[in-house]
């Protein structure tokens, strides 16, 4: 029984008993005083009939009328003359009347009167004796009466100390129910601080769990800050402080084939021309000016826009990936304009040009670099700050079909459930399956083939149609797994957290199938929890208590940006491929990893890698000592592709 | 409020304690108890009162165990004259201070005076020590004349039957007589503890009622005196 019930009990209990046991011994003093009061009349009475009947002369008649005078005029149940011999004389007798008390309480509070009795005498000869019994019922009605109003006044005084009660007990309540959550959400790995309670006892308990979550985020934050010293080292560039080469190239494959993203994107090259020119007539001090002014502006957009990334490529260039279709050229005029403006300061005869590509996301990587290869090759045969663009048209269906087909086609598909889940292991050392990542195809048309999220998900995205997608994923998860009992991971995307009524049929779903639910992860893009973390929090709350795990993937340097994370409440994360490929043979971005995973295994994470081909990343995957690998290795090491 | 009148004569009285002294002095050894009668608490009672009244149990004691072995009149009789002796007659305010005051037993033996009702009081409860039914026992208030003049006055009554002349036991005129020969009293109200005295817990301690009238104090007293 909790705490508060028994107190409350306690209350009830003290409450009823003083409420019973006032009424009770009011009720027995009521009764006594009526009892004397009866007691009394009945002897007086009697005392005082015998006087009169003997002054009488002993005429027999006028005894009798003087009885049955006071008896008429009297509430008596019987006057009664016995003779000297003990014989009956004379009697008056009337039933008793009926109380309005009921028997219960009458056999329970009793009322007992012993008969008025008195000497009767004619002078010198005693003629017998009067024995006078009064009503007693009367008695009775005035003693539930009175029982009665005690008992309600009672009861209403009893009901405003019950009242009172609550109301200090909930007073007490909320301090004690926020220090429990407290300990509670430390436990599920979220370090939330309280208010400090007013109450003495609490006080020292809340201020003590203050302190130690105060200690993990001061232990958080200088792990974060080692982090960032750790990611300068791995991926940065140390002029500019932009993502080096190798780490670009990683970021752009990441970002080009995970399933979320946009259909088109652009990348734009930024190149200062004639640097081994410059180099000689402005020295290596300013044209080194001239490549941080450079990088500045570019790393704005990154730094802007989430999922936008940046890097110098080599010396002289730099490249810009921008998530969206169509703003390519625009964003490169706009570079370029603020480097005229702004490089002249450093000398004359610096130039830059500029090149744009919008292409489909899903072309590879090469194609990319290649194509804005081009457009800056074109840029460079001319003069000042030039840019140059190339617009590869996006897929012809999607272009074709328009908008409003493919969302009817969407959600013909989630409406008869035309939809599977295509499963990719996550491995763990011993090449155990930990849990299979599900991404989902739908099938668009009937009968038609199963394509995957990057050919519809843009289009969901657009149409707010995500929520309903992943629920159908979810679904479909959880009767695999009731199935085979795998456990399962479902992508959400972070636009369904932006539905109110997401995380409500997600739990709905759940609740049916308790079993499965804790085989069930969810995951969101690092993404998420930067912009909508609060939502990502109360997910977890909702979700995390029925069993289902929670956790992020795609994560990388902007895990760091997520100010709160020991406060998400999650249980693993997944780091993007950006991060572990390649780290075998690089010893920083090795050090980087191992210092996320520190950083991690300190809130209780889990630490998965994601998109791993490799078998020697794979290895020192193992080294750093993660908790499993996905990708295509992993993916290869089981069963071959899948179907 | 009772008044009476006329002490006895006081050689007589002085005489009759003398004579009364040698012959409880004799039967002591051969004392019982009396019936209905709890000594013990009697001695205590008295213990409290003072030494006049821890002298007077003894003897008391040994008057009420020869009665209790006489027929009813004979014990009737030597009730009235040992009481006649030991108590002798003075108005409540000379005694207690008080204008009416209603003795026990104990209370006029250590004062060793009393009025009527203290007399009739004594004898009452002397009698029903010495196993007198309570029915043939009454108080009666009577009206005395005594030398042409009218008094308030009480005796106690014997009634042998119910119904007969009953026997009147009076400190007035010592000698018991039958109601018929005491044309100075006319009888006006007649009670005892009958009802009041057997019942089961009606007079106790705390209950009110006890204190409310004269008698009823005085049975509770009484009692607690071992009567």
């Amino acid at each position: 029984m909790s705490l508060m019930r028994q107190v409350w009990l306690l209350v009830l209990g003290v409450v009823l008993a003083s409420l019973i046991g006032s009424v009770t011994v009011s009720t027995g003093s009521v009764r006594q005083v009526l009892q004397t009061q009866l007691q009394l009349k009945n002897a007086d009475n009697a005392a005082a009939l015998a006087l009169a009947l003997s002054q009488q002369g002993g005429d027999a008649q006028l005894m009798e009328l003087l009885i049955s005078a006071q008896f008429d005029s009297g509430a008596y149940q019987s006057v009664l003359w016995r003779q000297a011999d003990g014989k009956l004389a004379f009697e008056r007798h009337a039933e008793p009347r009926p109380s309005e008390a009921p028997a219960w309480f009458i056999g329970l509070m009793p009322i007992v009167v012993q008969p008025g009795l008195a000497q009767v005498s004619n002078g010198w000869n005693a003629i017998g004796s009067v024995e006078v019994r009064s009503q007693s019922s009367y008695a009775y009605d005035e003693l539930w009466r009175s029982s009665l109003r005690n008992a309600a006044l009672l009861a209403v005084v009893g009901l405003i100390a019950g009242v009172l009660a609550l109301f200090v007990l909930r007073r007490i309540r909320r301090p004690l129910d926020s220090a429990v959550k407290q300990a509670q959400s430390v436990v599920d790995g979220s370090y939330a601080m309280v208010e400090v309670s007013r109450v003495p006892e609490l006080r020292r308990l809340t201020e003590a769990m203050n302190a130690m979550v105060q200690r993990v985020r001061g232990m958080f934050e200088a792990q974060s800050e080692q982090l960032q010293v750790l990611r300068m080292q791995a991926h940065a560039d140390l002029l500019t402080g932009m993502s080096t080469r190798k780490h670009f190239l990683a970021e752009l494959d990441s970002a080009l084939t995970r399933d979320e993203g946009p259909a088109e994107a652009g990348l734009v090259l930024v190149r200062l021309r004639d640097l081994a020119g410059l180099n000689q007539r402005l020295g290596r001090v300013a044209v080194d000016q001239v490549l941080v002014t450079i990088a500045h502006a570019v790393k704005v957009y990154p730094e802007r826009v989430n999922g936008c990334l940046g890097g110098r490529l080599n010396g002289a260039d730099f490249a810009l990936w921008l998530p969206a279709p169509d703003v390519a050229r625009e964003t490169a005029q706009a570079l370029a304009e603020a480097l005229r403006s702004s490089l002249p300061a450093f000398g004359s005869g610096i130039q830059v040009a500029l090149g744009a590509v919008d292409l489909p996301r899903d072309r590879p990587l090469g194609a990319w670099l290649g194509m804005a290869d081009t457009a800056l090759a074109r840029a460079e045969t001319q003069p000042g700050f030039t840019v140059e663009a190339i617009a590869t048209r996006a897929s012809v269906d999607l272009e074709n079909q328009g908008e409003r087909a493919w969302r009817v086609q969407i959600v013909e598909a989630i409406k008869e459930r035309r939809g599977r889940l295509v499963p990719y292991p996550v491995l763990d050392r011993e090449g155990q399956v930990l849990h299979l990542e599900c991404p989902l195809q739908l099938q668009l048309q009937p009968q038609g083939p199963y394509e995957p999220a990057a050919r519809w998900l843009p289009l969901a995205i657009r149409s707010r149609l995500t929520a309903e997608v992943d629920a159908l994923a979810v679904a479909l998860a959880l009767e695999a797994i009731a199935k085979d009992g795998q456990a399962r991971c479902i992508n959400i995307a972070p636009g369904s957290l932006l539905d109110g009524g997401f995380v409500a049929r997600l739990r709905e779903l759940v609740f049916q199938s308790p079993p499965a639910a804790r085989r069930l992860s969810l995951e969101l893009a690092e993404g998420a929890a930067v912009e909508h973390f609060e939502l990502l929090q109360e997910m977890g709350r909702q979700l995390r208590p029925l069993g289902v795990k929670l956790g992020l993937e795609h994560a990388g340097a902007g895990l760091a940006q997520v100010e709160r994370l020991y406060q998400a409440g999650l249980d693993y994360v997944k780091l993007d491929a950006s991060v572990v490929t390649g780290i075998s043979g690089d010893a920083a971005r090795a050090a980087f990893v191992r210092g996320m995973l520190i950083m991690l295994r300190s809130l209780a994470l889990k630490v998965y890698a994601e998109g791993v081909a490799d078998a020697m990343d794979v290895q020192a995957v193992w080294d750093c000592e993660l908790d499993g690998v996905t990708g295509p290795w992993a993916t290869a090491r089981r069963n071959g592709p899948p179907r | 409020m009772l008044f009476t009148v006329r002490p006895l004569p006081r050689i007589r009285r002085a005489f009759a304690r003398r004579v009364g002294a040698l012959a409880f002095g004799a039967l002591l050894a051969t004392a019982m108890p009396a019936q209905g009668l709890d000594n013990d608490k009697l001695m205590e009672a008295a213990a409290k009162l003072g030494p006049r009244a821890v002298a007077e149990v003894p003897p008391l004691l040994q008057m009420i165990g020869r009665a209790a072995a006489l027929d009813e009149e004979a014990r009737v009789t030597l009730v009235n004259n040992y009481l006649n002796q030991r108590i002798a007659f003075r108005e409540d305010t000379e005694v207690w201070g008080v204008i009416d005051y209603w003795a026990t037993p104990l209370e006029a033996l250590n004062k060793g005076a009393g009025d009527c009702e203290d007399y009739a009081i004594a004898k009452y409860f002397s009698l029903l020590s010495a196993g007198m039914p309570i029915a043939k026992l009454r108080m009666v208030y009577v009206r005395a004349s005594l030398r042409g003049q009218s008094l308030a006055h009480m005796v106690l009554a014997y009634y042998a039957q119910p119904g007969a002349d009953p026997l009147i036991l009076d400190n007035l005129i010592p000698d018991v007589r039958p109601a018929s020969q005491r044309p100075d009293l006319r009888p006006v109200f007649s009670f005892n503890s009958e009802g009041l005295w057997q019942g089961t817990g009606i007079v106790t301690q705390g209950d009110p009622v006890a204190r409310l009238s004269l008698w009823r104090n005085l049975l509770q007293k009484a009692r607690a005196e071992g009567f």
